[in-house]
């Protein structure tokens, strides 16, 4: 990730010597897009949180083999990523996403009718989404609905970037299938 | 229809972000690593002392087994050479081969899967950790049959640990030997056998030490359907 602020290396540094209120400060900047990353690959906010909670436990155990010239980000969603896959696969289910699409702040303000059909084509969207198989749905989800770049998001699903291109590739071709054209 | 503009629009409505307690020190606590050590410490001592007698190995011995896998102490080690730790290891297989060969799905390290190799039913993978090879090798067979042996001799320490709630061993310090199938007789390193995820888990490494061996089983992952495997 470029542009770094000095700041977070400074944190890291300080975690790895052991201050343990670096690395929280440090977790306070990330947890939010791991509790999101956990999230898609749980589908169960419970499990997400937990699986937040023992990856950043973990990477905290491994924080002296993190190299401070690396990118924090990818490294701790990739920890996260693993333990929510762990604990996905323990659990055994499948759940829907209860994710909903939201009114689009910052738009320009739709007429009523419009904000209906927009409305009423994001929630086709998604669930067109949520019935990809789950590399296509993961893959579209880190990159599209997260703005995870390619680099982090082929940290979270353990695979190379090129990897990532091709598959965001397929999925999208999927996915406008499953999607079909517009009413 | 421009489906990566229309999927980057859609605002969601996320669960809310919990607030994360760590508690670091209460929970690593929790975490397998400081129990492990502790009953590792205290195994060490009673097979220290039980191996210190003689008649008692025999009973000892037939305690160490993991399906799969039998590790025997004797006298003499068996010829063996010190070669490298991808040497052997049998043909690369794509992800597919390797999981029909396991029945099961594989335990990976959290990296892109290196290539996978496949011999007589037991599927390998070196990977880099701190710039050192690490050799991951799993199989999956019922009880009674062998396919991997480990030989030690009395200088070498064989330890029972917990490994992911599972049963494991901890094979360190003297010299031992791996015997893979189709392969002469190679002299290993330390080495971390266990049993998680259904399969017969062996980490091996020069420079692994128990908490780090335990770490990186700790970090494995089932495979996604076609993440591992190339060629």
């Amino acid at each position: 990730m470029e542009g770094r602020p000095r700041e977070e290396q400074e944190l890291v540094l300080r975690a790895q010597r052991g201050d343990e209120r670096a690395y929280e400060e440090l977790v306070r900047a990330h947890q939010e897009i791991a509790f999101r990353v956990a999230y898609l690959i749980t589908r169960n906010a419970a499990d997400a949180e937990e699986a937040s909670q023992d990856g950043f436990v973990k990477a905290w155990r491994a924080l002296g083999r993190f190299r401070t010239a690396e990118p924090l980000r990818p490294w701790l969603l990739r920890i996260v990523a693993n333990e929510s896959r762990n604990r996905r696969r323990s659990a055994g289910r499948r759940e829907h996403l209860a994710i909903r699409a939201a009114a689009s702040p910052g738009e320009a303000a739709p007429s009523p009718e419009e904000a209906a059909v927009g409305s009423d084509e994001r929630r086709r969207l998604l669930a067109a989404l949520d019935e990809l198989p789950d590399q296509a749905r993961l893959v579209l989800a880190c990159r599209y609905l997260l703005g995870l770049s390619e680099d982090e998001t082929a940290s979270a699903l353990g695979v190379r970037r090129g990897t990532v291109k091709s598959r965001s590739a397929r999925a999208l071709a999927r996915l406008r299938e499953g999607y079909g054209p517009r009413a | 229809m421009d489906l990566e503009r229309e999927l980057r629009a859609i605002e969601l409505a996320w669960p809310d972000t919990p607030e994360l307690r760590l508690e670091l020190a209460a929970r690593a606590r929790r975490l397998p690593r400081r129990p492990l050590l502790v009953a590792a410490a205290l195994l060490l001592a009673a097979l220290a002392a039980a191996f210190a007698v003689p008649q008692s190995r025999g009973a000892i011995l037939r305690l160490l087994h993991l399906r799969g896998v039998t590790i025997e102490r004797v006298a003499q080690l068996p010829a063996a050479e010190e070669r490298p730790l991808g040497a052997d290891l049998g043909p690369i297989v794509t992800g597919a081969q390797a999981r029909k060969a396991l029945r099961h799905a594989l335990s990976l390290p959290p990296l892109e899967p290196p290539p996978l190799h496949l011999e007589q039913g037991v599927v390998s993978l070196v990977f880099a950790d701190r710039g050192e090879p690490v050799l991951l090798s799993e199989l999956n067979v019922g009880e009674g049959v062998a396919i991997l042996k480990k030989v030690v001799s009395g200088s070498s320490s064989v330890v029972p640990v917990q490994v992911e709630g599972g049963t494991g061993f901890w094979i360190a310090g003297g010299e031992h030997v791996y015997v893979l199938p189709g392969a002469p007789p190679r002299l290993a390193g330390n080495v971390l056998l266990w049993q998680a995820h259904g399969l017969t888990l062996r980490l091996e490494g020069r420079g692994l030490t128990l908490v780090h061996a335990v770490e990186l089983a700790g970090l494995l992952r089932t495979g996604d359907a076609d993440t591992p495997g190339r060629g």
